[in-house]
């Protein structure tokens, strides 16, 4: 991917490879509570290309995990329009778009191969098959060996990287990550961030990850979309023009700061 | 600190010391006067009917099992599955809930009559009047059970495509086994409470029938035999419970603790 992707546009205005193609038009979503109505989001429009890595940011509260789930088909959107793959969501479809949550997603009743195996088993695959994809998608998250284990045997990135295999397991062109890494210590949290990347080079999906860590957003995306809060608005763009791979160095840079102070600034604002 | 281990002799040991103990008084108070050997019959003279009469005992005790076993189907399977479904949709929930429960406080021995008249005097009776007996409180327990399920778990299977039935059977259940199998336990007590009571109310074979019929000839010896058979029918239940909880319980246990091994998983992430 060049220094500076293309910047992309509410309309598209050539013909890409739609199928990881992700695009939210003037979405809304309000919802009731005990002293009325709260509106959470407000009039949201973007476009992400297929293959390209963004982030949201924004502070708590301005509705971003909940922008996600939309995207997600798990939340319907009170007003506007999500289309994934250039078909509208009505509901989940886990072969169009995987999710990886923040903690408490695996079973624990099963093992990890069992988890990973989950979606599969939900669609009745082939018991061969359905062993193959998991140890594929196992070892492309670099935890062949843990196969058996169970969730609490498992450390907290291990838990997530066996989230990121099973939300991979069935290729789905898109990749949605709420907060998946808010959970984990510092180091533990740079280290899942290089493997995501790492993982986004093989395999070319289109991420769309919500943190609240400006330093990673920045790190790992090609554009940083920003939220600000009550209504969730969307109120910048940032495009990450940084080469790749983003070395420890390049993250110290002049730019990196600019571009942190930038989207700071705008979150504060 | 070892001089007090060693003072106390292990629980297992005290255990059997009481049963002894309690054996050996059941076989002394009537056997020295003090108690009538009308109203306790010894020991020894009880288990001598189960010989002597061992073709009689077995055959009534064929029936009673028969009816057990046929009633606990009703009411822990349909106990499970109704309890599942209940629990696990909200609307049912709010409309059948509250009338399992007012139904589970009426006393149904009341209605055995009723029963008989419907059902007639024969195994049929016995079997619907303890399959709803153990039925009510199966079904609550497990209801009670599939609320407690955590939300995310939900959330991730609806992500991953997941039918209702589905998440019935993959979700719920698993994570509700420790309930369904103590709601199970006492559901299954229930129906063997229910037939047995239902043998000695109205009935001409089983069991409860031979305790009814030997208690008004005031034989007490053979009335004590076929309470012990009633006991060792119980526990032997417990028992079977204990073992499938057991087998089923391992992974149950281990999710709760999160001691992993941690020298594994630090080993990768």
């Amino acid at each position: 991917m060049g220094l500076k992707a293309v910047v992309s546009s509410p309309s598209p205005a050539f013909s890409t490879d739609e199928s990881g193609a992700v695009e939210v038009t003037n979405v809304g979503h309000v919802y009731e509570t005990a002293s009325g109505t709260t509106e959470a989001l407000t009039d949201i429009s973007f476009r992400v290309e297929t293959g390209r890595f963004i982030s949201i940011v924004g502070p708590s509260g301005c509705g971003k995990s909940s922008l996600l789930m939309m995207i997600a088909g798990l939340v319907q959107p009170t007003r506007g329009t999500i289309t994934a793959g250039g078909r509208p969501l009505v509901q989940p479809d886990p072969t169009r778009i995987g999710v990886v949550f923040q903690d408490a997603s695996l079973y624990p009743w099963l093992t990890a191969r069992s988890n990973v195996e989950f979606p599969l088993s939900l669609r009745h695959v082939d018991h061969k098959i359905r062993r193959e994809r998991a140890e594929e998608a196992l070892d492309l998250v670099g935890l062949a060996g843990f196969a058996d284990k169970h969730p609490h045997e498992l450390s907290g990135g291990m838990k997530q990287r066996v989230a990121l295999a099973r939300g991979l397991v069935q290729d789905p062109p898109i990749l949605l990550m709420d907060e998946p890494f808010a959970a984990l210590d510092e180091q533990t949290r740079l280290t899942m961030g290089d493997e995501v990347l790492r993982i986004w080079e093989r395999t070319r999906k289109t991420i769309i990850f919500v943190t609240h860590g400006l330093s990673e957003a920045i790190h790992l995306s090609d554009e940083v979309l920003v939220l600000t809060s009550r209504p969730g608005k969307l109120v910048d763009r940032v495009s990450v023009d940084l080469p790749r791979p983003r070395s420890f160095e390049v993250m110290g840079g002049r730019r990196f700061e600019e571009l942190r102070e930038r989207i700071w600034q705008r979150i504060r604002s | 600190m070892s001089t007090a281990s060693h003072a106390l002799p292990s629980p297992r040991l005290v255990r059997t010391a009481i049963v002894l103990g309690v054996l050996l008084i059941w076989e002394i108070l009537p056997r020295a006067g003090i108690v009538p050997s009308l109203f306790l019959p010894p020991m020894t003279t009880t288990l001598q009917m189960l010989v002597v009469e061992a073709p009689i005992y077995a055959r009534h005790m064929l029936v009673t099992l028969q009816e057990v076993g046929i009633a606990m189907i009703f009411a822990c399977g349909g106990g499970v599955l109704c309890g599942l479904a209940i629990g696990g949709a909200a609307s049912a929930r709010q409309i059948m809930l509250p009338m399992f429960s007012g139904l589970f406080a009426v006393p149904l021995v009341v209605l055995y009559p009723l029963f008989t008249a419907w059902f007639g005097i024969g195994s049929e009776s016995k079997i619907i009047f303890a399959s709803v007996y153990g039925f009510l409180p199966t079904l609550l327990g497990t209801a009670a059970g599939v609320q407690t399920v955590d939300r995310q778990f939900l959330i991730v299977a609806r992500s991953l495509g997941a039918t209702r039935m589905q998440k019935l059977w993959h979700v719920y259940l698993p994570a509700t086994l420790p309930t369904v199998l103590a709601a199970f336990r006492l559901g299954g007590a229930l129906a063997i409470v229910g037939v047995v009571v239902a043998e000695m109310l109205t009935s001409t074979a089983g069991i409860g029938f031979l305790i009814s019929k030997y208690r008004t000839l005031l034989d007490s010896p053979r009335v004590y035999a076929a309470v012990v058979l009633v006991l060792v029918l119980a526990i032997a239940f417990d028992g079977l419970v204990q073992v499938l909880e057991r087998r089923l319980g391992i992974a149950q246990q281990q999710s709760g603790r999160s001691v992993g091994k941690r020298s594994v998983a630090s080993a990768v992430a």
